[in-house]
């Protein structure tokens, strides 16, 4: 089935085009982004059930942006009528506009070419199963509850088994004076926690859940709860590891943390107009084992971060990041893109309609090798399986590697011996563990069950993963 | 719009209900160097409305809820629409009952503030000229930056006769200082204040040139192994954030976290500082109408009060105090010139610091670290801390110095013993 497209954006469309021509008399460049979007939580702990609609990424709204001769402006706003258009455009030119009329002693305004815009007429819609609104709240919930209770009765040392979805069904619409774009896009996302406890310690084993598509995606979280359960009891019995390096096996949930955290932000090219990123110096050059391709792109995959153009109007790619170990291009948004000379990759996205667009990661992963996971193990003399990616930090500028992960296994002569290390901080260089990639497995797996933010904020939907990788790791 | 959603509800049938209606204007400058590489700005109102449900399952009384967003351009038949589908789907929410905040109509408040007085755009260009005002080096300087300037004004009501609005101006935003001398290095910060405190973030910027000038002397990590390890600047507020989310009756009722009042909340074990804490008070009401009023939370290792929403503090039978922003702790008697008199490694700068309340376990990756032998105090960069409150809290010594960050006010640094270091 196809997402249909939103009735609103239908019916505010002409007035929509009546403010397009109406800020075309004051600015030679103007786009409208439109937004209809619902996006709903559900969760349910031994004492709590949620239903609630996700007011960040929620609502109807608009961004206006125009190009004033040397540099972009934004307005942001969610009320609009034929009759609010004169408003809009007073609020544009009176407040926006004059900003920067005072800036610092020594600050000057950017000064930006007129985006080229050439013509795009488009309209498309992801596709789905079963849409969570036809299906229910009532059934959402009772597949929820029967999952939290089977998590809680595995062991009388459960705390708590923590289950929750979400989605998100948005529509797009993109209008400048060349270009007339329509997207509508549903993806779901969940999660299982498992809360084991030891007198004050509390430990916890988690596993996530995405699909580009809807309620489909709740038959899956229920296969999983015996074996997250067990993990959080296993982890009751975790030890600190003794800081050194060693050879690993990420699992894909990892991999795919390495992917985007400790590489994948050093490629985002706004920050390569900042001259944040280490990444700028090395494209042409070796970064990462020759067994390793990495991609990104709306197009590349067909995951949470799956769009058909991104919030600047650009159509969504698939770019090939890293080409057997050398650096091929980074990813980018419209005006880093206009600051750098090079072409938009589709990776301009907001959190968003009241948020500026910034370059994003969408879908980010490692392609597949030709290894077994057996293998990989087997190949370890002294080392460990890294499992249950935490959290990780980007630090594009010098390439260092701010990771944690749950679970370490311990491997002793190829063979897992069943004792587990946590939590586990992996550092060190992000090139030094590229290269030492020496085994890829067959399968790559891709899971989006969070968010990216840009620093601290700006959070956009983003999925990421890849196969098995053998790679020498620092672990604290 | 608060009308709208009345008729709404009454037509519906839904006689328990909440609603938060946001109104909220912004500027935001973006540089880039010394260039100005975008402006915005966004007028946008909506509210939240929550409806309640109250049944009975068997022989528990629960009462469920569900939460929409309601904006101007929905119809009223849409309004309708999402408020029935919502009350219908709160009768699959089988909270246990309790019952909403009981309030009445209040004067509206306007937040006091330097900030009222003066336009948005006079906002962000001020604060801009306070972010710039220290920018004057070659080697070292301002990457780039972002200023939001804020007001809004939220407005709530609920079935039980809240009525009570505040209107608040606020400015945050984050720098980055990139130092090209030696090592080519960076240090992220970010900022938010409620006033006119432009000389706080002059003194900001200029503290983050300093401490990037010295990161980028930093070559190596420092080696594996235990120290006695201080934490300074926002880490002193992670770090005990701890005590505050385990203090939390949303941990505390489902039995997440076993603190009770008059617990010791650091262990009997605690051989030096004893921890102090107090919730600040940073709006006139919560997001459920609760006045919001300081409240001590841990005197002396000792914990006064569970603090929380109002569900929550109904089902442990305990006033609600709504959900706190802010939090203070005083000074310790030792002066940060006392604490490095001993060898130490005193972190300034993680890539990312982590503080789990369940585990208890802290740390993250080093960018900028002072490591102090006992003969010369030496810049490190890489490796990491892997630390455990449940260890550290017995050796915790709060400097006597103190620092006002955005949602903390407190000792400028906590150092602690015995703390591992996955280093080089």
């Amino acid at each position: 089935m196809k997402v249909k497209p939103s009735e609103y954006l239908r019916e505010i469309k002409p007035v929509l085009l009546k403010l397009r021509t109406r800020l075309l008399q004051e600015f030679p460049y103007v786009s409208l982004l439109a937004q209809d979007s619902t996006a709903k939580n559900y969760s349910v702990s031994k004492t709590s059930t949620m239903i609630r609609m996700d007011n960040r990424l929620s609502g109807r709204g608009f961004v206006a942006k125009v190009y004033d001769g040397a540099g972009y402006a934004e307005y942001s706003f969610n009320e609009l009528s034929e009759e609010k258009i004169e408003e809009v455009v007073a609020a544009i030119k009176s407040k926006l506009i004059p900003m920067s009329d005072k800036l610092p002693d020594g600050v000057k305004k950017s000064c930006y070419a007129m985006i080229e815009d050439e013509p795009v007429i488009f309209a498309d819609s992801t596709d789905y199963e079963i849409d969570p609104e036809e299906y229910g709240d009532e059934k959402i919930i009772a597949q929820l509850e029967e999952v939290s209770k089977a998590g809680r009765a595995y062991s009388d040392k459960i705390l708590d088994c923590r289950t929750h979805v979400s989605y998100q069904k948005y529509s797009k619409l993109f209008l400048s004076k060349n270009r007339d774009m329509e997207q509508n896009v549903l993806w779901m996302s969940g999660a299982l926690t498992v809360m084991a406890t030891r007198g004050e310690e509390v430990k916890d084993s988690y596993k996530g859940f995405s699909v580009l598509g809807g309620a489909e995606l709740l038959q899956e979280i229920g296969k999983n709860v015996s074996k997250v359960a067990q993990t959080a009891l296993d982890l009751l019995e975790s030890e600190p590891i003794t800081p050194g390096e060693y050879d690993c096996v990420c699992d894909p949930g990892v991999t795919g943390m390495i992917v985007h955290e400790a590489f994948g932000h050093g490629v985002e090219m706004d920050m390569f107009v900042k001259d944040r990123a280490q990444a700028k110096q090395f494209v042409g050059k070796q970064v990462a084992s020759p067994l390793i391709c990495m991609h990104d792109g709306a197009g590349a995959a067909r995951e949470v971060a799956s769009y058909f153009f991104d919030d600047e109007g650009v159509l969504a790619h698939d770019t090939l990041i890293i080409d057997h170990g050398i650096l091929k291009a980074g990813i980018s948004d419209a005006q880093s893109a206009m600051h750098l000379g090079t072409e938009p990759t589709g990776n301009g996205r907001r959190e968003s309609y009241q948020r500026k667009a910034y370059t994003r990661m969408t879908n980010t992963y490692f392609e597949a090798g030709s290894d077994k996971v057996e293998d990989m193990i087997a190949s370890i003399s002294d080392g460990f399986l890294l499992e249950e990616a935490m959290s990780g930090m980007e630090d594009p500028k010098n390439w260092g590697i701010q990771c944690m992960v749950s679970i370490a296994r311990e491997i002793k002569d190829g063979k897992l011996t069943g004792k587990i290390y946590s939590p586990i901080v992996l550092t060190g260089y992000v090139p030094d563990l590229l290269k030492s990639i020496s085994m890829v497995s067959d399968t790559s797996t891709l899971c989006g069950s969070g968010f990216c933010g840009k620093g601290y904020k700006e959070w956009v939907k983003v999925s990421d993963g890849g196969p098995y990788i053998k790679a020498k790791i620092r672990l604290g | 719009m608060v009308d709208r959603i009345l008729d709404a509800l009454k037509k519906c049938g839904i006689d328990t209900w909440q609603i938060v209606v946001t109104e909220e204007e912004s500027a935001e400058l973006f540089f880039i160097k010394k260039e100005l590489d975008m402006q915005r700005c966004q007028k946008v109102k909506t509210a939240d409305v929550a409806v309640f449900c109250e049944f009975t399952e068997g022989e528990n009384h629960c009462l469920g809820t569900a939460s929409v967003q309601v904006q101007e351009s929905l119809t009223d038949e849409e309004i309708c629409k999402l408020l029935q589908d919502a009350y219908y789907a709160a009768g699959f929410v089988k909270n246990k009952y309790y019952e909403l905040y009981k309030g009445t109509k209040e004067e509206f408040v306007e937040v006091a503030s330097t900030l009222t007085e003066k336009s948005l755009t006079e906002i962000v260009q001020g604060f801009a000229k306070a972010l710039f005002a220290e920018d004057h080096r070659e080697d070292v300087f301002l990457n780039s930056a972002e200023i939001f300037a804020y007001r809004y004004v939220n407005h709530i009501l609920n079935s039980r006769g809240v009525d009570v609005a505040y209107r608040k101006s606020r400015v945050q935003g984050e720098f980055v200082v990139q130092c090209i001398d030696g090592q080519d290095v960076e240090t992220y910060q970010n900022f938010a204040y409620d006033n006119w405190n432009t000389d706080a973030l002059r003194e900001k910027v200029r503290a983050a040139i300093e401490m990037t000038s010295a990161r980028a002397k930093a070559v190596s990590a420092p080696a594996a192994g235990e120290y006695r390890v201080i934490l300074s600047g926002s880490y002193v507020e992670d770090f005990l954030s701890y005590y505050i989310s385990r203090a939390s009756s949303s941990m505390i009722y489902p039995k997440y976290s076993t603190f009770s009042v008059g617990c010791d909340v650091q262990g009997s074990e605690t051989a030096k500082d004893r921890i102090n804490l107090t919730m600040k008070a940073s709006v006139p009401y919560s997001d459920e109408g609760i006045p919001m009023k300081d409240k001590e939370l841990v005197k002396d290792g000792k914990l006064e009060l569970i603090h929380g929403g109002n569900r929550f503090a109904q089902y442990l039978g305990i006033e609600p105090t709504g959900v706190f922003q802010r939090c203070y702790a005083p000074a310790g008697k030792i002066s940060l010139e006392e604490l490095k008199a001993e060898p130490y490694l005193e972190v300034v700068n993680f890539s990312d610091f982590q503080m789990d309340s369940f585990t208890g376990h802290f740390g993250g990756e080093i960018r900028l670290a002072f490591l102090y032998d006992g003969e010369k105090v030496t810049p490190v960069t890489g490796g990491s801390i892997n630390g455990n409150i449940f260890e550290a809290q017995k050796t915790l010594v709060f400097s006597k110095e103190m620092q006002v960050e955005k949602s903390f006010e407190g000792p400028k640094a906590v150092c602690m013993d015995k703390v591992s270091v996955a280093g080089a």
